[in-house]
């Protein structure tokens, strides 16, 4: 990389190729630009393309077999495939348990803090939220994998021995395939996302003047309205970005499903993630040209879904 | 490391020797040297692309591959490791049994590896046999092996009169109860002699509440619904080798689970927690919080359970319950060894395995526990049992005597290309009958029968 | 309470006209108990973890919050008996440090470029970005990372996981140091090269200083995000020792033996309790880098 330094203070038209000329050229642009596109390229784009490419194939990973050319066979044995549909439909019901607790609950505790004038209370508060956004994730998992066990797990415990809303008979069995294991892996998710969200809300809020909510408040409206008329409508650009963004990582969801599910097909966390991943790496000879037309299928449903999305609830200026 | 470099000299050894004897030319020289710095990991992608040939001289170190949870539970095995310098110890990507990537391989007329441990002779092995994947061990194991293995633990392993499996671990099922849970409830300490003693122990628990269950199993077929059915007879099986669903005592035993389910944790239905469903089940946490009192089920389980007790001592075992007219057998398998048809160092593997299969602290350590954990699984030859019974150990526990004397009395499930998959395919439709959902027992066993022969059909 | 009530406050024992103390700040006390609720929740699980991890056997299975009985032996316990902990741990340490520090330099590098040098096709480049965040590349793209490991024999190879890991987080972080970088006024930097700096200098001695909050949120978003992963690694990976530290976790043998539930819980407060720890002392310059990397964006 070219570090000359030009040292005639004078010359602002240095001709050897270097400091000046090397940033106009644009070829260091692109240059500090490589590292990152090649990552890029290489293992997001590219991968993409080829597993585009694969979906047309009927390529099998543990066959030595040639690979041929079925253009739209596995597309159609896809969608012929009553599970296919099953398996979307489950990632949707998440998806539609997960959306509403995970922009409501933090746009709530937005509100509520941004009010909070105490500014080492804030603070603390904020950090608190936060805490869980900095676990890994698979971590995230396991913790909550303990916490819904039957048997032993606090949140039965709790609801056993401390309250005594259930008996040891009747306590809910939250996972192991059971209608509770969606709604079960959506609230862990809320928990999970509580406090990024309500941090997301919290820069939104930020940027609204503090002397129009102050205005209405002046002029008699409560704190409904304040929030419905004045806040709102600024939020609305921010909301719209994480209902679109979350909708998206929701429906594809695969780590939860490969720890809280396995790969029974009757289960309701057996969705068109793990029904790709089974596959293409368990089942058979690894039938991955099928399982990348799985694949494109769930990620297409999935993109018009959010643009029509996009389109609905586009802020109205 | 270490072993790295010294796989990649001999391969290179082997390399040259045969570009010397013109048997591969110089193009492919280079390659499969470059193939071989790329390490052993490397070779599995390149062995597809044919390869392989250049390890046929038997150039890579010794190879054994096993399931992971035997490691797990036996920490002796990195110690007889120890003693075969330069062996190349895998761990097999075979959760919840799955052999894609043998046959795979063997297919190609391949194997990356070079024996197999944990292999189960009615789950595995008669699939593997069919798909070529692995040969007898008639050729390398010793005689005085073979006529070692106690009989019906050799003919479990046994496919047309040739040993496909060298048995290693033996499992057998019984029972085990928590005896402080039964003196609290005024029931026996002793092992309910027939199922209408179990139920009626496992209800008097409930009764008096000293525990919220009476009785507890494990719901996977071959855990519970094979072992109750020979507790009556062992003469349940169709020509084909197939478990027969639809016979008097099966039916009996579906009945019984749904009978003991009364009294058994509510969630017993429900899938493991790990090894994809398979271990890690509701039956064993219920266990070892001590919330049930009676349990069904391969000896290891009630022995790993009960660590966790206030008092471990006072978990007690006996021999499972039988029907009042049934044989009174049992169910029991062995966990052991395959070897690979297109692996290697044969002869080394063969060693190897005697070495692991004998090893007295292996034994000693699965009897008495480690803090790794207590599998209380037992060896399968006569000769330890002798010596044991002639030199009794002071660590030796009542339970190996029993589990021994058990053994004479119970049976393997067949063997079978639908061994395992027959009681995978069966549960969620018996289960049906379990839940309340079908009333008549003979209609879920027959839809079962169906299933499995469709199943079977498809080929 | 707290210094907010402006309102002057009567003591609650006198009978006056004016409302009590309780009723004047009630939207007050309302406001902080339900975050203080919240705050429970999220804090109670994590407590209950160190709880069960200083527990004994027997007790870990009672689901009793306190224990009967104390056993702080398993912090050691998990190091000096479970073979592979130390190794997982390595595993871990390594890929997701370099995974770290690689994802950082080419997002600061990107940004910067995108920014200040102005590429022709900058546009393209973004957009691209952006639609790559909608599109559910990690799982689609899972079978071609596969196929693309085998080639390059990296199957079964722990440093092998630093190349998709990078790409995990490597968009929103290039979108993160780009908006950082739009906080630097242009005119700083052409002002260093009127001066004659090359643009190397340029970036090291101003640009990179000047986005040191986004260098923090880019840091934990890589570090938390390369620390977790699980399916990149359980489908590259089949040996438990080339295993990173989550995903042996998440097999680990249903809470028996050397896997016990407070061996467990002691390896999960060992390995998250660091990040923690960092984080609340990283947590100002944190929130100013996503305060400002959020308006922009």
């Amino acid at each position: 990389m070219a570090q000359t330094i030009a040292s005639d203070q004078a010359g602002v038209h240095s001709n050897r190729l270097g400091g000046r000329a090397f940033l106009r050229l644009g070829t260091g642009a692109w240059l500090l630009l490589l590292p990152a596109l090649a990552f890029f390229v290489g293992y997001q784009v590219w991968p993409i393309v080829r597993v585009l490419w694969l979906s047309f194939t009927d390529y099998k990973f543990l066959s030595n077999d040639p690979s041929q050319w079925v253009g739209l066979a596995n597309y159609v044995e896809a969608l012929g495939d009553p599970l296919m549909w099953q398996s979307l439909w489950r990632a949707a019901l998440f998806t539609m348990m997960f959306l509403p607790g995970t922009i409501i609950l933090p746009l709530l505790l937005a509100v509520l803090i941004d009010r909070v004038t105490n500014r080492r209370l804030a603070t603390i508060y904020r950090v608190v939220l936060l805490i869980p956004a900095v676990i890994p994730s698979t971590l995230i998992f396991v913790l909550w994998k303990w916490m819904y066990n039957y048997q032993v797990g606090p949140i039965n415990h709790f609801l056993v021995n401390t309250t005594g809303l259930f008996t040891l008979q009747n306590a809910p069995q939250w996972l192991g395939g059971t209608p509770l294991t969606l709604p079960s892996i959506a609230i862990m998710e809320i928990w999970w996302g509580l406090g990024y969200h309500t941090i997301f809300f919290l820069a939104g809020l930020a940027a609204i003047p503090k002397d129009l909510p102050d205005a209405a408040r002046i002029d008699g409206a409560n704190e409904w309205q304040v929030f419905w008329h004045v806040v709102r409508p600024r939020l609305a650009p921010i909301m719209m970005i994480l209902v679109v963004l979350r909708f998206g990582t929701a429906m594809a969801v695969i780590d939860e499903y490969l720890i809280f599910g396995g790969f029974n097909r009757a289960s309701p966390t057996y969705t068109w993630t793990i029904f790709m991943y089974d596959q293409a790496f368990k089942t058979g000879l690894w039938r991955q040209g099928y399982a990348a037309a799985i694949g494109m299928i769930g990620a297409v449903a999935m993109m018009i879904v959010m643009v029509l999305l996009i389109r609905i609830f586009r802020p109205r200026d | 490391m270490s072993v790295r470099k010294e796989e990649e000299h001999v391969v290179q050894r082997a390399l040259r020797r045969q570009l010397l004897q013109g048997t591969i030319d110089r193009r492919q020289f280079l390659t499969r040297s470059m193939v071989a710095g790329l390490g052993m990991a490397g070779v599995a992608a390149a062995t597809k692309t044919g390869i392989g040939p250049a390890f046929a001289a038997d150039d890579r170190p010794l190879t054994p591959t096993f399931y992971q949870w035997i490691e797990n539970l036996h920490p002796g095995i990195a110690t007889v490791n120890g003693e075969f310098p330069g062996i190349n110890y895998q761990i097999a990507p075979v959760e919840g049994f799955g052999i894609e990537r043998f046959v795979a391989e063997a297919k190609a007329g391949e194997s990356t590896w070079d024996v197999y441990v944990g292999q189960t002779p009615f789950v595995e092995m008669t699939a593997m046999k069919e798909a070529g994947v692995i040969e007898p061990w008639d050729d390398y194991m010793p005689k005085e092996v073979l006529d070692d293995i106690i009989p019906s633990i050799r003919e479990e392993n046994t496919i047309d009169g040739k040993m496909y499996g060298w048995p290693f671990l033996l499992d057998v099922i019984g029972t085990g109860w928590h005896s402080g849970l039964t003196d609290k409830a005024g029931v026996a300490d002793e092992a309910p002699a027939t199922w209408d003693d179990f139920l009626a122990a496992g209800q008097k628990v409930v009764d008096s509440k000293a525990a919220p269950w009476g009785a507890t199993f494990d719901s996977h077929g071959w855990r519970s619904v094979a072992p109750i059915t020979h507790s009556m007879s062992t003469d349940v099986y169709t020509p084909e080798g197939l478990f027969d669903f639809t016979s008097e005592p099966a039916i009996e035993a579906l009945k019984l689970m749904k009978t003991i389910m009364a009294m058994a944790n509510p969630d017993i239905l429900l899938e493991g927690a790990t090894d994809a469903g398979v271990n890690g089940t509701p039956d064993e946490v219920a266990f070892a919080a001590q919330r049930v009192a009676l349990y069904f089920k391969y000896f290891n389980a009630p022995l790993r359970m009960a660590a966790n007790w206030d008092d471990p001592t006072l978990l007690h075992l006996g021999p499972l319950p039988k029907f009042p007219n049934g044989e009174g057998s049992t169910v029991f398998w062995t966990t052991g060894c395959a070897l690979f048809k297109y692996g290697q160092n044969k002869e080394k593997a063969a060693e190897y395995i005697k070495a692991l299969t004998y090893d007295p602290q292996i034994w000693k350590d699965s009897i008495v526990g480690t803090p790794s954990g207590h599998p209380g699984q037992l060896p399968p030859y006569k000769s330890i049992y002798a010596d044991w019974d002639a030199n009794k150990p002071d660590w030796m526990p009542p339970f190996v005597g029993l589990v021994r004397g058990q053994l004479d009395r119970a049976k393997a499930i067949t063997n079978n290309l639908f061994g395992l998959q027959q009681f995978v395919i069966g549960k969620p439709i018996w289960e049906t009958y379990l839940k309340g959902e079908e009333s008549d027992p003979k209609v879920a066993m027959q839809k079962v029968v169906d299933a499995v022969q469709a199943e079977v059909k498809k080929g | 309470m707290t210094q907010e009530a402006t309102i002057p406050l009567s003591p609650p024992l006198a009978r006056r006209h004016e409302p009590s103390w309780f009723g004047k700040n009630r939207p007050v006390i309302v406001r902080h108990a339900v975050i203080i609720f919240f705050m429970i929740i999220i804090i109670l699980p994590l407590v209950w973890v160190l709880m069960m991890s200083v527990k004994s056997l027997p007790d870990s299975m009672r689901g009793d919050f306190w224990p009967r009985q104390f056993d702080f032996t398993h912090y050691s316990f998990v190091f000096e008996r479970i073979r592979t902990l130390p190794i997982n741990l390595f595993n871990s340490i390594y890929v997701t440090t370099a995974t770290v520090l690689i994802t950082t330099a080419c997002a600061v590098l990107a940004g910067f470029s995108l920014v200040h040098l102005r590429p022709r096709g900058a546009g393209i480049v973004v957009a691209v970005l952006l639609v790559s965040l909608y599109f559910p590349v990690r799982v689609v793209s899972i079978i071609s990372i596969y196929q693309t490991q085998n080639w390059l024999g990296l199957i079964n190879n722990t440093a092998g996981l630093i190349l998709p890991y990078i790409t995990l987080q490597l968009a929103i972080s290039i979108l993160i140091m780009r908006s950082m970088f739009q906080l630097v006024p242009h005119e700083l930097i052409e002002a260093a090269k009127i001066d004659g700096a090359g643009a190397w200098r340029t970036l090291l001695t101003i640009g990179v200083p000047m986005v040191r909050n986004g260098l923090v949120v880019v840091f934990i978003v890589n570090f938390v995000t390369a620390w977790g992963e699980y399916l990149l690694c359980l489908t590259l990976i089949d040996d438990e020792a080339k295993r990173t530290m989550p995903v042996v976790l998440a097999a680990a043998q249903g809470g028996q033996g050397q896997w016990a539930w407070p061996n467990l819980a002691a390896v999960y407060v060992i390995v998250v309790m660091p990040g923690i720890i960092a984080f609340t002392f990283a947590q100002k310059l944190f929130f100013k880098g996503l305060m400002e990397g959020m308006v922009k964006g």
